[in-house]
């Protein structure tokens, strides 16, 4: 069995993030990095397949400059058998479709039976990498998953929808899958298995062998949102509260006008 | 590669930056130990900080299994013992995180570095293959028994007794030790005590065997967590195997071993003082007074900075320490029977740098959690707040692993033994520094020039103090306290001075927050140099003589002060912006 997780490295979302020159994406220079938080419940349910069928080979893919290695090697300390990197210092710059196409393009002539992404990143957060790499392989794809069972072939899914309810939905394999918050509880790497990654092959790929599609969108301008007045928190009796908030929502709004 | 340096050779050779190893040095793997070190405590540790101070039953044992499950009990013992023996660095780091967690630290410390340490370096085949194991998944806990009731920092003192059985099989052990960590906890105790009342030998001993008993739990000013008893030997049986080395070479073990356990100290204290100032930091941004946040006021912005200097300093000159273990451990052939035993002798030759660093960390975190409870006024005095523990946990740290009166004799009666037998040139350095003198020492111009100037300052009443007192120096406490204090305030500040300056050169960011703090640590801690020698020379000649010297020491510290109010308001500013330990 073959198996195929995608990951991404992000800041640190307690960074402090400045707009970058270009105005068009934050600035990178001091932040620190991380697995996208997502992508970690991916490399997990991965791994745990992995287990469960013992004959698997998981490879980990992540595009990036040289920096995303360490975060590759995280996932090859949770468990993934190789990694392949996609060599690009201008992977921010892609839009979803771009990503997509990188990954359908690497994995097209392999024979992934599985392939997991994180449901979107935290630092663009499009949810779109993982659909349209699905839809470019021709195979089915199930988003945002919050459990997971893999058996003879077929995978069964719970999804998460608005309200709280949830589907289950199936699918034979060859199938891609986007992962979300609540899936599993992502392992941390043991010192052992820290050290034994390193052994472990690290492929490196330049991105324009893979880069086959042009963009389809453009990011226009990156900018913080104008600050609006502070917060107001209330204090006191449930029974006061409420007249406080009449109060203020009628001086102050026109929603109960 | 760089050949290695002597221990002790940083005080008259130059040290380049590229050379001395440096936190902005980790690789990846040392980059995710951390994370996951981070991650554990986070999750088990930090989270049961009142459990584990109220010693709740079993709690501590099942810490330690967790740690061995990742890994965290195996970093220095070899894989054909299940050991993940990574390098230095990564015990290093280990050691520096899980140092904030006050018990939780001592509990692992007494069990994987003096604990398991003798076994790893001294045992034989046999020992390794029956102990570490165990160890490493905290199977058996183990714990080290050096000290007695009458003998502390005179530990060869000991009156422990091994008697060999009549019938050549056991060694029967008589006596008592005092103060030993997780003695209440502990499957395996090493042990010393003199063979026939002589010869000074270290055992395993197994902790159930009979005849062996703890007493009660000793009520502690800090680390109330981790258990510390009293251990009583009423006619042990100890098997002959469990002899660790040679009768009578227990001193070997016991000081190699001490090495290895003052850099671990070191590193503890760095970690427990960048938690300190991760809570003063936000602590101060979060208390409003007269309208405005504390962080605000001059006199809170200094502590915060100088807070951040000396864990910068401290920090440095413990990861220069560990890069240089590493370096040595890398260049030894360990492969053999004897690597342990390899080890530990490479070891030695940084014994220096390891009291060196346990002193200057030890002081530093005193200082800074000091600072941190005042930041935190009244609420500083409260057992609700981190920082309450922070003090109380940080005292013990100057007084075990060799209090640091007996490290700072022990710097200064080594560098001196080892000019006596040639093994350092360092009183040929003292000549060169008598012969700068005559012809006249420029001005300072920088931090790094004050570096030099404080080698200087020490090789020069190093050599006033041997004409004086020659073979006697041994014995004058005082003036060896000093030149110690020159010694190793001289590597705090190489050891934050190459570190800024790597960073410069390699353009990282921070650089400027660096040297910041390199410089105000370096100017202001040059006075304490300047006093150190002022006192020592003044003990030392009299009249005239004194005059000349005095101004010989004038010479050695020209320079123009910096402004240290402005340097010190900028290092906060990047601190109070982080609310965080930032470097
Ligand atoms: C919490 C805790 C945990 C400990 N854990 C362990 C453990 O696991 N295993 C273990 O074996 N021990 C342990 N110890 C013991 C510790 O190592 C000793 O307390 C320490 O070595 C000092 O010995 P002492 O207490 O007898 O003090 P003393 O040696 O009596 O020292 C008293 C004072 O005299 C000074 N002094 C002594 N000799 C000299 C000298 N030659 N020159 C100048 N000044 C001198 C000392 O610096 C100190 O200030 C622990 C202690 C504590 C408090």
């Amino acid at each position: 069995m073959k198996i195929l997780v995608c990951i991404k490295q992000v800041p640190d979302m307690e960074s402090k993030f400045k707009v970058a020159a270009s105005g068009k994406w934050y600035d990178t220079a001091d932040l620190a990095w991380r697995m996208n938080e997502y992508d970690e419940y991916a490399v997990e349910q991965a791994v745990q397949v992995k287990e469960q069928v013992g004959d698997a080979d998981l490879t980990v893919l992540c595009i990036g400059g040289e920096r995303v290695k360490e975060t590759m090697k995280k996932a090859l300390a949770m468990g993934c058998d190789r990694g392949v990197h996609v060599a690009d210092d201008k992977a921010a710059e892609k839009e979803p479709f771009e990503i997509a196409g990188i990954i359908a393009e690497f994995a097209r002539d392999k024979q992934f039976d599985l392939i997991f992404t994180g449901m979107q990143s935290q630092d663009r957060g499009s949810a779109q990498v993982g659909v349209l790499t699905a839809e470019m392989l021709g195979i089915p794809s199930i988003s945002t998953i919050v459990q997971f069972a893999y058996a003879d072939g077929r995978i069964e899914t719970r999804r998460e929808l608005e309200g709280g309810v949830k589907s289950i939905v199936k699918a034979a394999a060859p199938a891609l899958v986007t992962c979300q918050l609540g899936l599993n509880t992502p392992r941390y790497p043991t010192l052992p298995n820290i050290m034994k990654a390193k052994k472990k092959e690290l492929l490196s790929l330049p991105v324009a062998d893979l880069l086959k599609v042009d963009a389809r969108q453009e990011t226009g301008k990156m900018y913080f949102p104008v600050k609006k007045g502070g917060g107001l928190v209330l204090e006191g009796e449930i029974g006061q509260l409420v007249d406080q908030l009449i109060q203020i929502l009628k001086e102050k709004t026109g929603v109960l006008a | 590669m760089q050949t290695l340096p002597k221990g002790g050779s940083f005080l008259f050779e130059t040290t380049a930056p590229r050379n001395i190893f440096t936190p902005e040095d980790f690789d990846d793997e040392h980059k995710l130990i951390a994370e996951t070190v981070t991650h554990f405590l986070a999750e088990y540790v930090f989270s049961r900080m009142e459990e584990i101070d109220a010693k709740k039953e079993g709690l501590m044992r099942e810490l330690l299994v967790e740690a061995g499950k990742l890994g965290l009990l195996g970093a220095d013992i070899p894989e054909q013992y299940d050991g993940t023996e990574t390098d230095e660095i990564c015990t290093t780091i280990i050691a520096e995180k899980v140092g904030a967690t006050g018990s939780f630290a001592i509990a692992h410390g007494g069990h994987t570095g003096i604990g398991n340490l003798p076994i790893v370096y001294f045992g034989n085949e046999a020992q390794k293959a029956a102990y570490l194991p165990a160890i490493v998944t905290a199977d058996k806990i183990s714990a080290y028994a050096l000290t007695e009731p009458g003998s502390g920092s005179d530990a060869l003192s000991a009156t422990s007794k091994a008697t060999l059985s009549t019938d050549g099989k056991h060694y029967i052990l008589n006596g008592s030790k005092t103060f030993i960590s997780n003695a209440g906890i502990a499957d395996i105790f090493i042990v010393y005590a003199k063979i026939d009342g002589d010869k000074f030998s270290a055992f395993i001993v197994d902790g159930h065997s009979e005849g062996l008993t703890t007493g009660a739990e000793e009520h502690k000013m800090g680390l109330k967590g981790s258990s510390t008893r009293s251990v009583f030997f009423d006619n042990v049986n100890v098997p002959v195997e469990n002899l660790l080395y040679e009768a009578g070479k227990g001193h070997v073990v016991a000081f190699n071993i001490l090495n290895i356990g003052r850099h671990k100290i070191a590193a503890n204290a760095v970690g427990a003082a960048k938690l300190a100032l991760d809570e003063s930091a936000r602590y101060a941004n979060e208390r409003k007074q007269f309208k405005v946040s504390i962080a605000r006021f001059g006199l809170i912005k200094e502590k915060l900075a100088e807070m951040a200097i000396r864990t910068f300093a401290a920090e440095s000159a413990v990861y220069r320490t560990g890069g240089l273990l590493n370096d040595m451990m890398h260049s030894l052939d360990r492969s053999g029977p004897d690597g342990g035993r390899i080890t530990a002798k490479g070891i030695e030759e940084y014994a220096l740098e390891c009291s060196m660093e346990k002193v200057f960390a030890s002081e530093a975190e005193a200082f800074v959690v000091d600072e941190g409870v005042q930041i935190h006024g009244g609420y500083g005095y409260i057992a609700e707040y981190p920082i309450e523990r922070l003090y109380r946990d940080a005292r013990v740290r100057r007084i075990f692993e060799g209090t640091n009166e007996i490290n700072r004799n022990l710097i200064s009666t080594t560098l001196i033994r080892r000019a006596a037998k040639r093994a350092l040139p360092l009183m040929d350095a003292v000549s060169s520094v008598r012969s700068r003198l005559t012809t006249g020492i420029p001005v300072r111009k920088d931090a790094g020039d004050l570096v030099q100037a404080t080698k200087d300052a020490f090789l020069f009443t190093l050599g006033i103090a041997t004409d004086t007192f020659g073979d006697e120096l041994l014995k004058q406490q005082e003036i060896l306290g000093r030149l110690a204090d020159m010694a190793l305030l001289a590597y705090a500040m190489e050891s934050a001075w190459c570190r800024a300056q790597k960073a410069v050169m390699n353009g990282q960011s921070g650089a400027k927050h660096k040297e910041n703090m390199a410089n105000a640590f370096i100017y202001t801690t040059v006075e304490k140099v300047i006093l150190a020698a002022k006192e020592a020379l003044a003990n030392l000649a009299a009249g005239d003589e004194l005059v000349k010297m005095q101004a010989n020491v004038a010479m050695i510290f020209q320079y123009t002060p910096v402004d240290i109010i402005a340097l010190r308001r900028e290092i906060a500013g990047e601190i109070s912006e982080a609310g965080k330990y930032i470097a």
